[in-house]
């Protein structure tokens, strides 16, 4: 087994699912790793346990792989000719705003729960305890890259004299969600993740203009970045066995049921939450008959997080409902 | 015709893995999201679809029959649910018998 096991990010193609890249190297090594590709450990509770990473040391590849992957908004949007971007890019735009504003209040909970979490551990298992305080850690990151992509495309579309959003939504869509269990939690963002970048992915190929294109395969490829985290911290809390993976595949049939929440904004009645707004039902692509579904390639998708999180293979949504029915047993 | 004991059986499971006595569910006939509410072993609605799994798969190691339950609103009160039970109940065992 190697030291430090990886995944690479993505940055040009973001719905295909990347395979894990194994290094094998010792501490020296590790300690010198600037000279390595930055990438995300995959196996996150090996590396903390009978490895030996410390905190700082898996600080220290989330922050070098953060920063070698920042881009400017401002650099973005001056590549964007906004006199060319036809009704559907408008609609994509002004969408895509409204869902990224629900991000900030899920790293926010995010970090505030890790933190709990690592606490309520912190006697009872501290490798829980560290794998919390590192998903805590990590919160910070993904919060700073979801503004990005938050401000990219609510600046385009104030500029773009689109319908404005009101500071009522704005704050209806910063809503916290309640609180769950911790992989349920990171099992329900990784989907999050997946089906936006998915839907990201879809919209390029409807998209003319090139700077906007450039736009929706920057924030989907960062969205990839963030499902691959999402899955190595629920990886790792399976792997530390005191966490279930029936929650892992309870979340995955919760999405990919009939009438599931992968269906989104298109299901016939939407629960009215009162407590949070899930981005996914806002989707409106008014008169248009585009969709950026791809619900295969999302079923695809999610098979093969559940496949990395608990070491259970399925394929399809009916075996996933299987295999979770197993699970939960009687 | 509805399979005899099978929706007290259904009823008496449910109320169990949810935490709660039959009374509580059915005499008021509270909607799925008071079921939330109420119970003590219920966050969210990933509890309340264990719930129905866990009894689904009691159905079926005492019945022998597998029932699928489709997304409910949480606005669907108990009396609905149980009626969709039966029927999947009752649906998939004249399959498996055909």
């Amino acid at each position: 087994m190697s030291i430090v096991e990886t995944e690479r990010v993505e940055a040009v193609e973001p719905v295909a699912p990347a395979e894990p890249v194994e290094r094998t190297e010792g501490a020296a090594a590790r300690r010198n790793s600037a000279a390595e590709a930055p990438a995300i450990i995959t196996d996150l509770f090996d590396a903390m346990t009978r490895r030996g990473m410390s905190l700082v040391d898996v600080t220290w590849e989330q922050h070098r792989l953060h920063e070698s992957r920042r881009w400017s908004v401002m650099e973005m949007l001056a590549d964007v000719d906004l006199e060319s971007l036809t009704p559907l890019d408008r609609t994509l735009v002004w969408n895509a705003g409204r869902a990224e504003l629900t991000t900030k209040p899920g790293a926010d909970r995010l970090e505030r729960q890790a933190e709990a979490e690592c606490r309520r551990w912190q006697e009872s298992n501290p490798a829980v305890a560290a794998i919390m305080q590192a998903c805590g850690t990590w919160s910070r990151y993904w919060n700073e890259e979801e503004a990005h992509h938050e401000t990219v495309f609510n600046r385009l579309a104030d500029l773009g004299g689109m319908d404005p959003i009101s500071d009522e939504t704005f704050i209806a869509f910063r809503q916290v969600f309640p609180d769950d269990d911790m992989l349920r939690t990171l099992v329900l963002l990784a989907i999050s993740e997946i089906t936006a970048a998915v839907n990201y992915g879809q919209c390029q190929h409807v998209i003319q203009d090139e700077g906007l294109r450039r736009i929706f395969k920057q924030v989907a490829a960062d969205e990839i970045q963030h499902r691959n985290y999402f899955v190595s911290f629920a990886k790792a809390l399976v792997d530390s066995g005191e966490y279930h993976a029936k929650d892992a595949f309870a979340v995955a049939h919760l999405f990919l049921r009939e009438d599931g929440e992968l269906q989104g904004s298109a299901r016939d009645q939407l629960e009215e939450r009162g407590t949070h707004v899930n981005w996914w039902d806002q989707l409106d692509t008014g008169d248009s008959d585009f969709r950026p579904e791809a619900l295969e390639k999302k079923e695809q998708l999610i098979c093969g997080a559940l496949r990395k999180i608990t070491g259970i293979e399925v394929h399809t949504r009916e075996e996933v409902e299987d295999t979770w029915m197993d699970l939960v047993g009687s | 015709m509805v399979t005899p004991g099978v929706e007290s059986y259904i009823r008496q499971k449910f109320a169990e893995h949810a935490g709660l006595s039959e009374d509580q569910l059915f005499v008021d006939d509270v909607t799925l999201a008071a079921v939330i509410g109420r119970s003590p072993r219920m966050t969210n609605s990933i509890d309340l679809m264990e719930a129905f799994a866990r009894t689904a798969n009691a159905l079926r190691k005492d019945y022998g029959v597998r029932v699928r339950l489709p997304a409910l609103p949480l606005d669907t009160p108990v009396s609905t649910v149980l009626k969709v039970f039966i029927e999947e109940f009752e649906r998939q065992k004249k399959e498996a018998a055909a």
